[in-house]
């Protein structure tokens, strides 16, 4: 009899409520997504649910925006689009570039050096996030530095290194010292042997990271709300602008490719890292 | 001696690039701590604590109470979705399912919060889908409000600290071995005696540890209260950016961020000791 922490044969009130209070959890984190992608079809100007009647025009206007020069607002969506996708691509190279030989030397240093060393980068983890924008603001406006794109770039660095630093460290304690002895003891170089043998043993827990920086960065909001300029915005900052007033049903649609490319993203991640670490 | 010992020197070069990319967070700490000290509320200059004094209004008072108020109900709650959520992921067979509820957990963590916003303000809206459901089942006459208020915060704040805490339960649930499962139900204890007297206190660490972190998370929320709560729902965060958006209160928007950022850590420090303190009890 298989006994586990949810009883299939004989479950009674406990099955029942354990089950109840996991749907609930799965509405409250399903529902919004799914209210979104349905109204995305709606052929009404409305926001009433349900819609009247379905229809693709959104999806039309998504891609007259992208299309037609839209000489009306301040940043058209293909800038921020290429600005976001820009920051997103430099933060996960840099970020996974800094953290793969930082996750070597913690893995194959002392003990004590890398439990303080992960609590440092964790630190942008549990730190509040209109903190970091503040802060960060308060640094490039008081000393008037002209960053360009670096604005957006630095802070996301410092937001993803936690997740990336945590999939390379994983990555790194399935690899013994042996194979990298024998690579050498064979006639390569150290760096050879990390270069032929580590990196590649490396490699799923690498592409989790670059991936996880990727999604974090592109779908970052709040501090770039307080870092954004007329000339270095992101597309949140865009939809932001667009729904000040009212809610605008294009950008719903625009809402249903970014839905579509995370969970394509997200799925890819859990393959990766599937049995091997955790998500956090 | 083995070869692939890093020296210190080694070891040093190969964190160098990644200190570099951390410098500018710890320097804007650093900042944050200093501006939050000076005399002057537009650029630094000299030393005084009247930013902090100047916090001591009831206004201040009240976001800050609210901050703990609707972080706390918020944990609360997620832990009560969390567990049974944990339980299910561990225990379906199939691969799909597993895949397909680890994305919908996960998803509103890492997506575009102003998508998700969108979504609660189309469910929660006058016209929204609930208050259609609820009209239409004759349970309502005139619509609720749902949306500008606490409620819409709670729900928003809920669903977007939920995956924080299942992923941890979960590989706590992992760690469970069976046979302790096992040995409690051949004894004849009910499921319920042992999700209270075996489950949860083997769960104690990761439950404290998940909860701790969904509340500073909760607390430090900035994105969702301005969204969902409007100019009505005053959390800490959103009040701290009023100070610099309309007022230029720089200095002061630090003092209030100094005071946001020490009541996170100062819970998760506290849970950091409760974990210690109550493992060694259940080894003892």
């Amino acid at each position: 009899m298989r006994v586990g922490l949810l009883p299939t044969d004989r479950g009674g009130s406990y099955r029942f409520v354990i089950v109840l209070l996991a749907i609930l959890g799965i509405l409250v984190s399903a529902l919004p997504v799914v209210v979104v992608t349905i109204m995305s079809f709606s052929a009404a100007e409305t926001s009433g649910f349900p819609p009247d009647s379905y229809s693709l025009r959104w999806y039309g206007e998504v891609a007259r925006l992208f299309t037609n020069e839209d000489s009306s607002s301040a940043q058209s969506v293909v800038d921020s689009m290429v600005t976001s996708l820009v920051v997103a691509l430099i933060v996960m190279v840099v970020a996974t570039g800094v953290c793969i030989p930082l996750a070597y030397a913690l893995a194959r240093g002392q003990r004590r050096v890398r439990e303080g060393m992960e609590l440092l980068f964790t630190l942008p983890l549990v730190f509040p996030l209109v903190m970091l924008g503040i802060a960060f603001l308060l640094i490039a406006e008081s000393l008037a530095l002209e960053l360009g794109i670096w604005r957006i770039v630095i802070p996301h660095i410092a937001l993803v290194l936690p997740f990336v630093l945590r999939n390379c460290l994983s990555a790194m304690n399935g690899i013994s010292v042996e194979l990298e002895e024998a690579a050498i003891s064979l006639g390569a170089s150290p760096m050879r042997a990390i270069w032929d043998v580590v990196i590649p043993l490396m490699k799923a827990g690498i592409l989790a990271g670059l991936i996880f920086a990727l999604i974090i960065s592109f779908n970052e909001f709040t501090i770039t709300f307080f870092m954004y300029t007329i000339d270095v915005s992101t597309l949140p900052i865009w939809m932001y602008s667009r729904t000040v007033s009212s809610l605008d049903p294009s950008t719903l649609a625009l809402s249903v490719f970014i839905i579509a490319a995370d969970v394509l993203l997200i799925v890819l991640v859990d393959k990766l890292i599937a049995g091997k670490g955790n998500l956090f | 001696m083995s070869t692939t010992t890093l020296s210190k020197g080694q070891a040093l070069a190969f964190a160098a690039p990644a200190f570099i990319a951390i410098l500018p967070f710890l320097a804007a700490c650093v900042y944050i701590l200093r501006f939050s000290l000076s005399a002057e509320q537009g650029v630094i200059e000299g030393f005084s604590i009247r930013a902090y004094q100047d916090l001591m209004t009831p206004f201040f008072g009240r976001s800050v109470w609210l901050t703990l108020k609707l972080a706390f109900i918020a944990t609360v709650v997620v832990m009560f979705m969390a567990v049974p959520l944990a339980f299910l992921l561990t225990s379906l067979r199939g691969s799909f399912a597993r895949r397909l509820l680890t994305v919908t957990i996960l998803l509103p963590l890492i997506l575009n919060l102003l998508v998700q916003a969108y979504g609660w303000i189309l469910l929660l809206g006058p016209s929204g889908a609930l208050n259609t459901v609820l009209k239409s089942l004759g349970l309502i006459e005139r619509p609720l409000f749902l949306l500008f208020n606490e409620t819409g915060v709670l729900l928003g704040l809920i669903q977007t600290s939920l995956p924080l805490a299942v992923f941890p339960i979960v590989s706590a649930v992992r760690g469970i071995s069976n046979e302790h499962l096992e040995v409690a139900s051949s004894l004849g204890a009910s499921n319920w005696r042992i999700l209270r007297d075996v489950s949860l206190p083997l769960l104690r660490p990761a439950l404290v540890g998940a909860a701790s972190i969904v509340f500073a998370f909760n607390a430090s929320a900035f994105a969702i209260p301005l969204l969902l709560g409007g100019r009505r729902v005053q959390m800490m965060g959103v009040a701290i950016r009023d100070m610099i958006s309309p007022l230029f209160n720089w200095s002061g928007a630090a003092a209030a961020g100094m005071i946001l950022i020490l009541l996170t850590l100062f819970v998760l420090v506290v849970s950091a000791w409760l974990v210690r303190v109550t493992t060694v009890k259940t080894k003892g």
